[in-house]
């Protein structure tokens, strides 16, 4: 009772009547018993009521319906308040200083992304991502951009089967699923995986996902097609993701992945994408069909990563014809691309410890104009190779200082590629 | 001083009858679970019904955490050089329970499951 109330006491007539008043109230806010008890209870296996309070190290918990019994856990740790997950604000930022010789150089805020995420239920959760390019976004300026990278639903049936929708990254590649900065070495990700595979490539559209055993898991979804007006020379099919708008579904494509974990420190990973791109044009439907292959391995200090992808562009003669007559200008499709890199590297101190820095090359060769459709010929300035010296320090494990030299080349006598150096520092929170 | 002595005999006697018991004790099984962006290596764990073991957790990149819904678990995972997190535990009913990333780690965050058999 509120000590004001308290002072009052020589109105001893009032005090009782307020204290059958609070009787009352108690009675009224306690939690009402449920009208069917058995009966109501769902048919799956009884969940524990999740403890109120985090529970201090070495303590041992009640087993009650649950399947662990005599739990006794020790480290940094925290259970959930309740069955339901809320995820804080996660995110990852990017800011580079890059130079290309000869001329000045420039800062950039490259990236920043939040991401967020929410668990309905432990079968129903969201997961977002949303980002802020270049750190300025002015109306119809070619400066940076607002994106939604991916939103999502999951929706987990079983283990080897589980059904997603929403907006959705390609699961092609390494990178594009795996981007946070400090997951790779260089300041920029690489050449092929944003050129040949257009990171961060994301889609609308929905799918499944699931752990088939062994080590081996899928991604499997059908996902808003490429826009072939927006193809061209020197970036290939990159500039024709939608990333969700205009988001045709006319011909939806199909995109996957084959993943093994199995090994440790051992990934590889296969992808397929297919799909008509035709969407925009009023005359030609070209489909795009894209493989990839990819693996990453970790002994002692060293790491590798390799990966190579092509692409094939159906109807790429009369992709181009189109393409003139509507723009007047030829865009040189080419009707195959193709890219691949090879990153060792090197952990100068010993795995496990709080830092680290790490030592790497990577070779890049990425060719736009790999094959050419009847009457076009390749122009050699897009094809390309780089050699990508760099390092990078990880004060913790979350933040990545990186710097690199690339040794930019091509097959052009006339057009010679600048070289560049980057700096740049890379955090995930 | 001959008081001191026996009581020290004493001691040293009922230390190895006690070490004694300790190794009739069936040892429990350690399983090291990895946690990287975005899986865990390994992600299917086999367990006999009524087997007492220990998951030693670690990470080999960033923050991860490792959630049973079934048992109302929830454990943080420390980063790579932060050390790691243990769950010693009774399989006490047969099933299969899923495991999840429960510490937003990145892109595949969600991707980021696995499943504790026990039979």
């Amino acid at each position: 009772m509120d000590p004001a109330f308290q002072a009052a006491s020589a109105n001893a007539g009032l005090a009782a009547r307020l204290e059958v008043l609070e009787r009352k109230m108690a009675a009224l806010s306690a939690p009402p018993k449920p009208a069917v008890e058995a009966a109501a209870a769902p048919a799956a296996p009884p969940v524990p009521a999740p403890p109120q309070a985090p529970i201090p190290a070495n303590a041992v918990v009640a087993s009650g319906g649950s399947p662990m019994g005599n739990v006794a856990i020790t480290g940094d740790y925290q259970r959930s308040p309740s069955g339901e997950t809320k995820l804080p604000v996660s995110g990852y930022m990017d800011f580079h200083f890059n130079k290309n010789r000869s001329l000045p150089g420039e800062f950039d805020f490259h990236r920043f992304v939040l991401l967020f995420g929410h668990s309905f239920s432990d079968r129903i959760k969201f997961w977002s991502e949303l980002e802020l390019e270049h750190s300025i976004v002015e109306g119809g300026e070619e400066k940076g951009e607002v994106a939604l990278e991916q939103a999502y639903v999951d929706f987990l049936i079983k283990p080897a089967f589980n059904l997603r929708g929403g907006m959705l990254l390609s699961p092609v590649g390494i990178v594009n699923e795996r981007h946070e900065p400090p997951a790779f070495n260089g300041v920029e990700r690489p050449f092929v995986e944003t050129i040949i595979i257009p990171t961060t490539w994301r889609e609308m559209g929905f799918g499944a996902t699931g752990d088939l055993g062994r080590g081996f898991r899928y991604r499997a979804y059908m996902v808003s097609s490429l826009d072939a007006s927006l193809f061209n020379a020197e970036f290939g099919i990159a500039e024709g993701k939608t990333s969700g708008f205009p988001s045709s579904f006319r011909n939806p494509a199909k995109v996957g992945r084959l993943e093994y974990t199995g090994t440790r420190r051992l990934v590889l990973g296969t992808s397929f994408y297919t799909g008509h791109a035709g969407f925009n044009m009023a005359t030609v439907n070209p489909r795009v069909d894209i493989y990839n292959a990819d693996a990453r391995y970790s002994y002692r200090r060293m790491d590798v990563r390799g990966l190579f992808a092509k692409t094939w562009v159906s109807k790429a003669k009369e992709l181009n014809n189109a393409l003139e007559q509507t723009t007047g200008s030829n865009p040189n499709v080419a009707s195959q691309m193709l890219g691949a890199y090879v990153e060792p590297a090197f952990h100068l101190f010993p795995r496990r410890r709080s830092q680290d820095v790490i030592v790497f090359g990577r070779y890049e060769k990425y060719n736009t104009q790999h094959k050419m459709p009847d009457g076009y010929t390749a122009l050699p300035q897009f094809n390309r190779s780089s050699w990508v010296l760099g390092a990078t320090y990880k004060p913790v494990a979350d933040v990545a200082i990186k710097f690199d030299y690339n040794f930019n080349r091509n097959a052009s006598t006339v057009v010679k590629p600048l070289d560049s150096i980057n700096l740049g520092i890379g955090w995930w929170f | 001083m001959k008081n001191g002595i026996w009581l020290s005999l004493l001691f040293v006697l009922l230390g190895a009858l006690t070490s004694g018991q300790d190794t009739d004790k069936k040892p429990v099984r350690k399983i090291s679970i990895v946690a990287e962006r975005f899986f865990f290596s390994p992600s299917k764990i086999r367990l006999k019904e009524g087997e007492t073991v220990e998951f030693v957790l670690t990470s080999d990149d960033t923050d991860h955490g490792f959630h049973v819904p079934s048992a109302g678990i929830d454990v943080a995972i420390p980063p790579s050089g932060k050390g790691e997190a243990t769950i010693r535990f009774t399989a006490t009913k047969k099933g299969t329970f899923p495991f999840e990333c429960s510490r937003a780690c990145g892109a595949g965050h969600n991707l980021m499951r696995g499943q504790i058999i026990v039979k």
